[in-house]
């Protein structure tokens, strides 16, 4: 079965396959990365980006530039490719580019009830969403009072739906049940497309079953580190776990107990790809553990291109792309807010 | 022709622009397009340049005329082509150029803003209008299709509705009333419902008409909806639901009279709008139509403005600032023209001191510059495509005018084809000022470019066509067959003679499937037929044997003459480059090698052709087994070709295994003696020696340290010369390398010459078959009914004829030709390591640009 899922992926996926793998080679390389750092002004980083594959994307804009509008023709060029693979793609694929999307619907979603909650005007917040995730319900999220509201009135019909079957509840919306929906349904989203991933087997479940488990377990301690000294319990924190992690069972259990982030690192220190990287948060260069975070994931991403017959390429090339996006933006705020000791910071793309 | 033979002698020059005048001379050259610029700035990024705040500001003014066109084209106003090419602005009208343009953006925008506000509002009205008078329907159908209330009395339905209102929801009826775009309404109805829990009534009706969307300019079309709801809550709920779908919500009017009111009042509106509309749209047109006059000039003149100072970042500053120093490759023949150039522009400038040039001597390749016409274009296209070839090698496109179109005809022998294929050539020549040509598509396009190259094979065609006496398969009686059958009867000949030959009589003829020909017999054969092969041949059943006999030999002589033509065209660069040992030690044993096997098996064959005729043509030997007799020397003696064949057999092979070694070692020997004992000779030469195994890396060393020895260098007068590190092996692999791939080369080169034979018999016998399959069908049904059949069978030979025999096999036979030029040809002599020389000149930039612009 193997071996003829691999004879046959060409005949429905050759084409984007080839489109994705040649998108990722124009990403930005180490030396695209030296000249955008010496630029003086958002002018010249636009001069810059205008030589490597973003083209003249910023050519209609009145001046002056600013951040946020780099940021916006990024994401709309993100945005265009990634329409165009989903609107060339075949089952399941297909498929699979909406789980992609679902984390984006989730934290547009959330944003949106936030927005309602302090309330902003929804045009306001929309602009703030990531397009990859828009759909057009969400802008009706706000007329629900409680999550089953959302559910049953806006987001029954989303590719969203059955992530709610966790978090039900009556409890009106305030901020911190918004945080507590957004985590409940990443796990059970992160859950789903894992086992989706898992389902399909051959080299896609290969590639992204580790990348999805790292996704998890990035999860799992980032809530763990936010949650020190808030009121939150530890049982609650414990259900807000994805299980589906190379952490799970034991070391969730572990950090639902943790107290402090020595203990959370005593956790960690158990597995062995986790030990490395809370090593590196303490060393010299003053990283965070985000940064570690980021950078094992880019890693994990780039490695996804040396296989071949598999989805994964199409989730690390969007990842990388957000990655190369944060980078821009970082670079970019570094320049126009004249802060450039932190210039370097940016996680570089291998 | 001197020109075609090596490229131009090329020369670097420095220009001293002063700082002032610099932009009016680099005009004036672009005019011209005689130098290549040298990127002097190399590491030093895009945006640390020099001119980069002017590049900036015509990319401002590019991106103004972009949407000025745009605009223009909106309107549908004719861009007039403007005049052939206006020069590059002067710098003083740069600035009133920038204000004038975008003082006319602004206007622009301001007005298109404003018809877009107008013609807005005018769809919402219309909107308006439409949703008035379909939703009045929905009244009216809602209160006839209440037939329970019917029976009742007005009054007491009305107080009953109204008390009910009253008692059971404590507020009143709602209503919300818009449009919404056809795709949405089932997604809309399933939120509404489930958000409202069902306390809503919604009322659709398709509009017959479909609009425009105010927001995108789509044309599509819309659902009037209505919804009563009751209560404040759930008026909330049904309001963001239609903000979220956009829906295009309008005020509903509660009564009959209200609802008159209004539609008057927008039916005025409408018409107030219609009016200010067109004044605003008369508006614009006029100053649209004032922009595209000047527009199309005005992208040139900016293109030229962005490629003059995307030059000068290229040069580098002098000391004091006060002049641009660039670096340029010229043509020596063209240094006149530079330097009337340079005092163009000085003068235009009106400038004090002028511009000046002087040439430096360098050790660089200069690039490769040979000037065609439109005749040599195409054939200098076929040998570009292979590779460029290095400065002033022996460029083989002169050769391949001729032997291109040789050896394509050779493939393609068929006169009919060839004159259908000239004919098309010769219209395209004829025709070639015809402007439709020259904007054609693709495929068109590359016929049209390669018109001379087709016009050319056309006429080869026909004359090996006639050659081979092939005419749509067909051979063709001009003069008369040099066979003459009737001396093969008995009755011609006296019986006395008659004793050993075997004759024909009445029976024999009648009775036997296929009689043969004895050219023997005297009378029988009359002497060869005055061109090309004897048309008797056609009717003959072992033609292709004969043909094939004929062919073989045919391309192996043709093979060995180009290969050995090419060695030889060898030693020309040799003698130029001046590397004299190269001829002694590489081309002569070459040749020799050569020669001495498959030179003399051309020899052989047209030996045997010459010393054998028809009575001892039972005698003659066979070539091949000769040819391998030669290289094995059988115990027994064969008669052989000629006595004394042994003897100079193994010379000839003597001579053949003797140049093998001096072709592995002589040259890496010769230049180890030189490196020894006589160092540095003929290897550092005054003036250009080619360099072209220098790595990149050390060109582009020398690159940086022009920059930085900056002016001393011109005071030195000549560069230092590095010397090349004399590395032994290297040398030696190389050649041995070359030897081994030469002399496996003639081998099986020679075979692959045999493809000319293949592809004329493959050509010959597809005609062949097309024509026994298609013609003699319709040329054997009797003539009543044949001319019926033989119009649309005619119709079919054409097409096929020319899609397959003339465009597939022509094709085909284009490709092979092309290989043996690349490979079996170009591969004695032809190195190909050169860059051509890209002059920075206007004409090639307009053209390039204006088309992807404007279209």
């Amino acid at each position: 079965m193997l071996e003829t899922a691999e004879l046959y992926f060409n005949v429905d996926h050759g084409y984007l396959e080839g489109l994705v793998r040649g998108c990722k080679a124009n990403l930005l390389t180490q030396q695209d990365y030296i000249n955008l750092v010496q630029c003086e002004t958002l002018e010249d980083l636009k001069i810059h980006l205008q030589t490597t594959d973003y083209g003249n994307f910023l050519a209609n804009e009145t001046s002056p530039l600013t951040v946020s509008k780099i940021d916006t023709e990024m994401r709309k060029k993100l945005c265009r490719e990634f329409d165009y693979f989903r609107n060339h793609s075949l089952e399941p694929l297909s498929t699979f580019f909406t789980y992609m999307t679902c984390s984006y619907m989730i934290d547009n979603v959330v944003l949106l009830m936030n927005g309602a909650l302090q309330k902003k005007s929804v045009k306001e917040v929309l602009a703030k969403c990531h397009p990859l995730g828009r759909f057009t319900e969400m802008e009706a999220v706000n007329i629900a009072e409680t999550t089953s509201d959302l559910f049953n009135a806006v987001l029954v019909e989303t590719p969203l739906a059955p992530f709610f079957q966790d978090c039900m509840s009556e409890n009106t919306l305030d901020e911190l049940n918004i945080e507590l929906l957004r985590n409940k349904l990443y796990k059970s989203y992160l859950e789903a497309f894992y086992k989706f991933c898992k389902d399909h087997g051959d080299v896609t479940a290969e590639i992204m079953c580790p990348i999805l488990e790292f996704e998890a377990d990035r999860r799992a301690l980032i809530i763990t580190l936010n949650s020190f000294g808030t009121e939150l319990s530890k049982e609650d924190r414990e259900t807000l776990f994805p299980t589906c992690g190379k952490l799970y069972p034991e070391g969730l259990r572990l950090l639902a107990q943790a107290e402090d982030f020595d203990q959370m690192k005593r956790v960690a220190d158990n597995y062995g790809i986790y030990k490395p990287l809370f090593e590196a948060v303490g060393s010299s260069r003053g990283k965070t553990l985000e940064d570690v975070f980021y950078e094992h994931e880019v890693q994990m991403n780039v490695l996804a291109f040396n296989r071949q017959f598999h989805y994964g390429v199409f989730y690390a090339y969007v990842k990388l792309k957000e990655q190369e996006m944060r980078n821009i933006v970082w670079i970019a705020e570094c320049i126009s807010q004249r802060h450039r000791t932190k210039i370097n910071s940016y996680i570089p793309i291998l | 022709m001197g020109s075609l033979f090596r490229s131009e002698s090329m020369c670097l020059a420095q220009l001293f622009l002063q700082s002032g005048t610099a932009y009016e001379c680099l005009s004036a050259l672009g005019e011209k397009g005689l130098v290549q610029f040298r990127d002097l700035n190399q590491n030093v990024s895009s945006f640390q340049r020099k001119f980069v705040g002017e590049v900036k500001r015509c990319e401002e003014l590019e991106r103004i005329l972009v949407y000025l066109v745009q605009e223009i084209t909106r309107v549908d106003i004719p861009l007039p082509e403007g005049e052939a090419s206006p020069p590059a602005p002067p710098l003083k009208q740069v600035l009133e150029m920038q204000e004038q343009l975008q003082k006319l953006e602004v206007e622009l925008r301001e007005v298109t803003k404003n018809k877009e506000k107008l013609r807005k509002n005018l769809l919402e009205l219309i909107e308006y209008t439409h949703m008035l008078r379909v939703t009045k329907t929905f009244v009216r159908r809602n209160v006839e299709f209440e037939p329970t209330y019917e029976e009742f009395p007005a009054l007491e339905n009305d107080s009953l509705l109204d008390y009910s209102c009253m008692q059971r929801l404590g507020a009143k009826l709602g209503f919300v009333s818009g449009l919404i775009q056809q795709g949405k309404v089932e997604a809309f109805e399933k939120m509404l419902w489930r958000a409202c829990k069902g306390y809503t009534i919604v009322t659709y009706a398709e509009l017959d008409e479909s609009l425009e969307d105010p927001e995108t300019g789509e044309v599509i079309k819309w659902y009037v909806f209505l919804i009563s709801f009751w209560g404040e809550q759930i008026g909330h709920k049904v309001k963001k639901i239609c903000d979220c779908y956009h829906c295009h919500i309008y005020p509903y009017p509660n009564t009959a009279e209200e609802r008159r009111e209004i539609q008057e009042g927008l039916n005025t509106r409408i018409q107030d709008l219609y009016t200010v509309l067109h004044k605003t749209e008369d508006y614009l047109r006029q100053v649209l139509c004032k922009a595209a006059e000047s527009v199309c000039s005005r992208v040139l003149q900016v293109k030229k403005m962005k490629a003059i100072y995307h030059m000068l970042n290229m040069c580098s500053f002098d000391v004091t600032n006060k002049c641009l120093i660039a670096e340029v490759w010229c043509p020596e023949a063209d240094l006149p023209g530079l330097r009337r150039a340079l005092e163009e522009g000085s003068r235009q400038s009106g400038a004090t001191i002028p511009s000046f040039m002087n040439t430096i001597p360098t050790k660089e390749a200069p690039p490769t510059l040979i000037r065609t016409n439109r005749f040599t274009e195409g054939f200098q296209n076929i040998v570009d495509a292979y590779g460029v070839g290095s400065y002033r090698e022996v460029n083989p496109a002169l050769f391949t005018i001729i032997t291109f179109p040789f050896l394509f005809a050779v493939m393609f022998g068929d006169f009919g084809h060839g004159f259908v294929m000239f004919l098309f050539a010769l219209l395209l020549v004829l025709n070639e000022n015809h402007p439709r040509l020259k904007q054609s598509q693709e495929i068109l396009r590359m016929f049209f470019n390669g018109r001379y190259i087709l016009l050319l094979m056309g006429l080869f065609s026909v004359y090996t066509g006639l050659i081979y006496n092939d005419c749509f398969s067909k051979s063709v009686n001009l003069f008369g067959s040099g066979w003459n059958i009737s001396a093969m009867y008995s009755s011609s000949h006296s019986p006395e003679k008659q004793g050993k030959m075997v004759l024909w009589n009445d029976s024999i003829v009648r009775h036997s499937k296929t009689l043969q020909l004895d050219p023997s017999i005297p009378g029988v054969f009359r002497g060869p037929y005055p061109f090309g092969i004897d048309p008797i041949w056609n009717l003959a059943t072992n033609r292709l044997t004969f043909l094939n006999s004929f062919k073989m030999k045919m391309s192996v002589i043709l093979g060995i003459i180009h290969m050995t033509f090419g060695v030889i065209l060898g030693i020309f660069n040799h003698l130029h480059f001046r590397k004299k040992f190269n001829i002694y030690l590489v081309s002569v044993p070459e040749i020799l090698f050569m020669l001495c096997i498959f030179g003399y098996l051309i020899f052989m064959i047209i030996y045997k052709w010459l010393a054998y005729s028809a009575e001892t043509s039972r005698e003659a030997p066979s070539i091949l087994i000769e040819f391998i007799n030669m290289f094995l020397f059988p115990a027994s003696e064969t008669h052989g070709l000629y006595p004394g064949q042994a003897h100079v057999q193994r010379l000839l092979l003597a001579l053949t295994v003797l140049a093998v070694p001096v072709l592995f070692l002589g040259k890496p020997l010769f230049l180890l003696w030189l490196h020894n004992g006589r160092s540095c000779f003929g290897v550092s030469r005054g003036g250009y020696t080619l360099v072209r195994k220098d790595s990149e890396e050390e060109v582009s060393l020398l690159g940086s340290q022009d920059i930085e020895e900056g002016n001393n260098r011109m005071e030195d007068g000549c560069r230092e010369v590095t010397c090349e590190e004399f590395n032994f092996g290297e040398i030696l692999m190389t050649q041995a390398i070359h030897s081994i791939e030469y002399c496996l080369g003639c081998i099986s080169n020679t075979a692959s010459y045999l493809r000319l034979w293949a592809l004329s018999l493959a050509h010959a016998q597809l005609s062949d078959v097309l024509w026994a399959m298609l013609m003699r069908v319709g040329l054997r049904v009797d003539t009543t009914y044949g001319v019926l059949l033989l119009l649309p069978v005619m119709a079919f030979f054409v097409v096929l004829t020319i899609f397959i025999l003339l465009i597939m096999e022509g094709l085909s036979a284009f490709l092979h030709a092309i290989r043996l030029h690349w490979v079996e040809f170009q591969n004695k002599f032809y190195v190909g390591a050169g860059t051509k020389f890209v002059p920075f000149s206007f004409s090639l930039l307009s053209s390039k640009f204006s088309n992807d612009d404007i279209a």
